[in-house]
């Protein structure tokens, strides 16, 4: 018998994670107002974004301000396909945007979004691979912390230049608006539903629960490690830029996933998606709820923004200097954000476990 | 017995300045030698030559009849050469037990360890590292949470986990106590042997402890090789450390 | 806007007046970045609220004018020291304590710059504010086909001497050779009695006034508003990271940053030329993380 924290229990935390997601998923079933449904599918997207962030830089030590790349790259891939699920092929081939632009004919980067299938997958796989492509870049180089966070900024401000620039393709400042919603085999996603609810629901749940998996491998060991200190893990026979790539990739598919869903919801995609300024905020939000726990991160990403429409308008410049000056305070005197501050409690809470592996057999349970 | 490591001339130098200068260094399989030497000497250089961590300027190292010069850290590492830092470096926010897993590097491919659990990986060899290194009782510490003696402890095993052939450590007793240096040269002495070992140390007292054959490096060259006794009275030596009592004092 | 009329021809006037726009976008650059290469350079923060310290600059100089009616020429130095005042204060409140963590650094500043926005707006709300400037300097300069706002023309040549200023200062005086010793080696500079915590809130606290100086001057060219400081905080911090933190450096990448943008500019449009000249950082800093001068410290 040993006592420990409750907070470090495996088991304790997947079943948070199962009360959580369960409470969530019947919230529904007890209110039936669509446009509270469509708010709250929107927080679904950001803690899905707070939990990509959370992976790439609590767990990976990879401090990236461009998350926002991939969530806008997705975005704009999803309203593509969304638009040309309304347009007809004969009659209407051509998105009203392109045609005041003076474009005659469809652009050829827009011809696969015809097919949603075809749309979805680059939707997702572009970003992926720009990451991918990204990350060879920075980590191949060597290239860490804060010069990471400049470079990562530096690109998400070329690319909100560009789709401000492109007119004819993104419709620049206006944004893409499909004037009719996401259709999926045979299913129309209302952003005003239930069920647009539980889509996002559903992929925040599959993708925390796949990270939270993910973090319990070798592989989740490895990346903490090299964040702590990657120059050791070198020594041990690591190929260290090689798991960055593979950790920036796949935090940059969440953030993708994010951008999709989040165009189902708004039917919009404009270049505030790769603006500066939100893409410091998911940061924020990871921080503030405790970006070494992904639980931390995406409650921090609903509480903040649950609590940011619950002030409203009028009171937003206030909101905005208490978000600050509680970013701080975290960044200052509590980096492990909400989620450390549990952890310390539950420090205090009586609780003894059997040495778990030696119900397993191990030779050393009697030590531990 | 065979020569496992085969420093050819090795040289690295800082535009005029050179740290390493012409520098030949063999050792044998299952020996353990010691590398001393005044600071700036350039045996921590050496090391980082060895392992990768810098691109020698000119010359050959060969580790086990292969060319490594030049090659990659984490290729060199994998081919059997393992390395304690000169300032601790363990994974701080990981426990103890992760910080072994994560050293049990068999397959180092990120896709590969996505579908292993860390816990089971390597429970053998932790077991028996264990039994050399010590820290049973606090597999379930964090990293960060140890004391300085143990942290040393803690890398020296992480090295060994990986079993390799070469290892190469670097003041591994700096700043522990008279028992905690005690304890560390028993683990040497049981290391000697099946592995080869190049301890770059200033403790005297441990060198003796420990040391087969002593290398004295100078100003980037060998000034002495051999046994204690013969390096120490050597004249070369005596000249170098002019004013002082001998090399005991100089380290 | 169509495709076809994307790329604009080459024509030798025009693209003189270009390359004289690149050259008073550099000034900015250059001004806006001063400070922050100094902050940088010392003690290797990474300061997100810059931005804002140029909008306190902007801000504190119209505030002088209009409640105090302080000419605007006057307000410039001022700003100086109201804004490295204030810096001192966010130095010694916040920066201190985390100077062994970069990354929390950058975060904690980003904290702070958001307060500092909001703050303004709900002091002096969000419309933008104008600001009167010398009769002299709201004309323009024609010289053939070249056509120029004095204010820009001042703006280039306070920028150089701003620089010069801060080279003597740091070359020159005490407390300069203070902070250069602290920027090569810190434990090096402690044995040798050096203060580092005292020289780092005076070095931050001039960095902080550079930046309230170039505010102030920005104030006579745009309007002023709570965000403004958002235009200006990428671009600097470029200009310093890939200065790699030395005035020269800023002062040479000011140089090329502006000029390359504006040749893009030129034969493109304003936001494509922003898209290649940042991609082209990226892709520099990528080989070249130490900066532009600094001898390389990859492994070799």
């Amino acid at each position: 018998m040993r006592r420990v924290n409750l907070y470090h229990d495996k088991r304790a935390q997947w079943a948070v994670y199962v009360v959580f997601f369960g409470i969530l998923a019947i919230i529904p079933l007890s209110m039936d107002d669509p446009f509270t449904m469509n708010q709250y599918s929107r927080y679904g997207v950001f803690a899905m974004l707070a939990l990509s962030v959370s992976l790439v830089w609590g767990f990976g030590g990879i401090l990236s301000l461009g998350q926002g790349i991939a969530f806008g790259m997705a975005a704009y891939g999803m309203g593509a396909t969304m638009q040309m699920q309304y347009q007809d092929p004969v009659n209407d081939p051509i998105p009203s945007f392109m045609l005041t632009n003076e474009l005659e004919v469809l652009p050829t980067i827009w011809e696969p979004f015809w097919h949603t299938h075809l749309g979805l997958i680059l939707a997702i796989g572009i970003p992926v691979l720009f990451f991918v492509i990204f990350g060879i870049l920075m980590f191949q180089a060597r290239i860490a912390g804060a010069f990471v966070a400049i470079m990562t900024l530096a690109m998400l401000g070329a690319w909100y230049n560009m789709a401000y620039d492109m007119q004819p393709y993104t419709a620049g400042f206006n944004g893409i608006s499909p004037p009719s919603a996401f259709v999926a085999f045979g299913v129309e996603v209302d952003p005003y539903s239930n069920l647009i609810y539980w889509v996002s629901l559903g992929v925040l749940c599959v993708l925390t629960l796949a990270t939270k998996a993910l973090l319990q491998t070798k592989f989740g060991t490895i990346v903490q490690a090299i964040r702590d200190d990657p120059e050791r893990a070198r020594f041990l026979g690591y190929n260290v830029a090689y798991y960055q790539i593979v950790l920036f990739a796949l935090a940059g598919l969440i953030a993708a996933l994010a951008g999709l869903v989040w165009v189902m919801i708004t039917q919009f995609v404009s270049p505030t998606s790769l603006d500066i300024f939100f893409s410091i905020t998911m940061v924020i939000w990871a921080a503030v709820g405790g970006r070494m726990s992904l639980f931390g991160a995406i409650f921090g990403a609903m509480f903040i923004n649950a609590a940011q429409s619950y002030v409203g308008d009028e009171f937003q410049a206030t909101w905005f200097i208490i978000l600050g000056a509680v970013f701080i305070i975290v960044v200052r005197f509590a980096p492990k954000g909400l989620a450390g501050l549990f952890e310390y409690v539950f420090g205090f809470i009586p609780y003894r476990v059997r040495g778990t592996s030696g119900a397993r057999g191990d030779a050393h349970s009697a030590s531990e | 017995m065979a020569v496992i490591l085969d420093l050819q001339d090795v040289t690295k130098a800082y535009d005029e300045y050179k740290v390493v200068d012409g520098f030949n260094f063999q050792v044998e399989e299952g020996e353990l030698r010691c590398l001393l030497g005044p600071n700036g000497a350039g045996k921590t250089t050496t090391i980082d030559l060895i392992t990768g961590r810098q691109k020698a300027t000119s010359g050959t190292i060969m580790f086990k009849g292969r060319d490594i010069t030049g090659q990659r850290e984490d290729k060199i590492a994998k081919q059997g050469v393992g390395r304690k830092f000169q300032v601790p470096a363990v994974f701080k926010e990981l426990t103890v037990r992760e910080n072994f897993q994560v050293a049990f590097s068999k397959n180092t491919d990120p896709f590969h360890n996505m579908i292993r659990l860390g816990r089971r990986d390597g429970r053998e060899r932790l077991r028996q590292v264990v039994e050399i290194v010590g820290l049973q009782e606090r597999l379930e510490e964090q990293g960060g949470n140890l004391s300085h003696g143990e942290t040393q402890w803690l890398e020296i095993g992480m090295v060994l986990t990986q079993n390799p052939q070469l290892l190469l450590m670097d003041e591994p007793t700096a700043g522990m106590t008279e028992q905690e240096t005690q304890q560390t040269s028993e683990i040497f002495n049981r290391l000697k042997g099946e592995h080869t070992l190049v301890v770059v140390e200033h403790d005297m007292a441990f060198v003796r402890e420990i040391a087969d054959v002593i290398t004295l490096m100078h100003l980037g060259k060998t000034l002495a090789e051999g046994p204690m006794e013969i390096v120490e009275n050597d004249p070369k030596v005596r000249e170098v450390y002019l004013g002082t009592e001998g090399i005991t004092d100089a380290a | 806007m169509s495709v076809h009329d994307f790329w604009t021809p080459f024509a030798l006037e025009p693209f003189i007046n270009a390359l004289i726009i690149g050259l008073s976008l550099a000034s900015i650059w250059l001004v806006a970045a001063l400070g922050l290469t100094i902050i940088y350079g010392t003690m290797g923060v990474i300061n997100m609220a810059h931005g804002e310290f140029i909008m306190l600059g902007a801000y504190s100089a119209w505030v002088m004018q209009f409640f105090i009616g302080i000419p605007w020429l006057l307000c410039l130095p001022l700003s100086f020291f109201i804004v490295g005042g204030f810096g001192w204060l966010v130095e010694r409140g916040l920066i201190r304590h985390l100077y062994d963590r970069p990354l929390d650094t950058l975060l904690a500043t980003w904290g702070v710059s958001l307060v500092l926005v909001q703050s303004v707006r709900l002091i002096f709300g969000g419309e933008p504010q104008y600001i009167d400037v010398p009769d002299e300097l709201s004309t323009v300069m024609n010289l053939g086909f070249i056509h120029i706002p004095w204010m820009r023309i001042f703006i280039f040549f306070v920028s150089l001497g701003l620089v010069a200023m801060t080279l003597a200062i740091l070359f020159k005086t005490n407390m300069g050779i203070q902070i250069r010793a602290v920027m090569q080696n810190k434990e090096m500079a402690a044995s040798f009695g050096i203060n580092s915590k005292r020289v780092y809130g005076l070095a931050f606290a001039f960095g902080a006034g550079l930046a309230g100086i170039s505010g102030a001057m920005f104030s006579g060219l745009k309007t002023i508003f709570p965000d403004m400081g958002l235009g200006y905080v990428v671009e600097a911090f470029l200009v310093v990271v890939t200065g790699g933190g030395e005035v020269l450096g800023s002062l040479a990448t000011a140089g090329i940053m502006g000029e390359l943008f504006s040749v893009f500019s030129y034969f493109t449009n304003d936001t494509f030329g922003r898209f290649v000249l940042f991609v082209l950082i990226v892709i520099f800093l990528r080989f070249r993380p130490q900066g532009i001068f600094t001898p390389s410290m990859a492994r070799r």
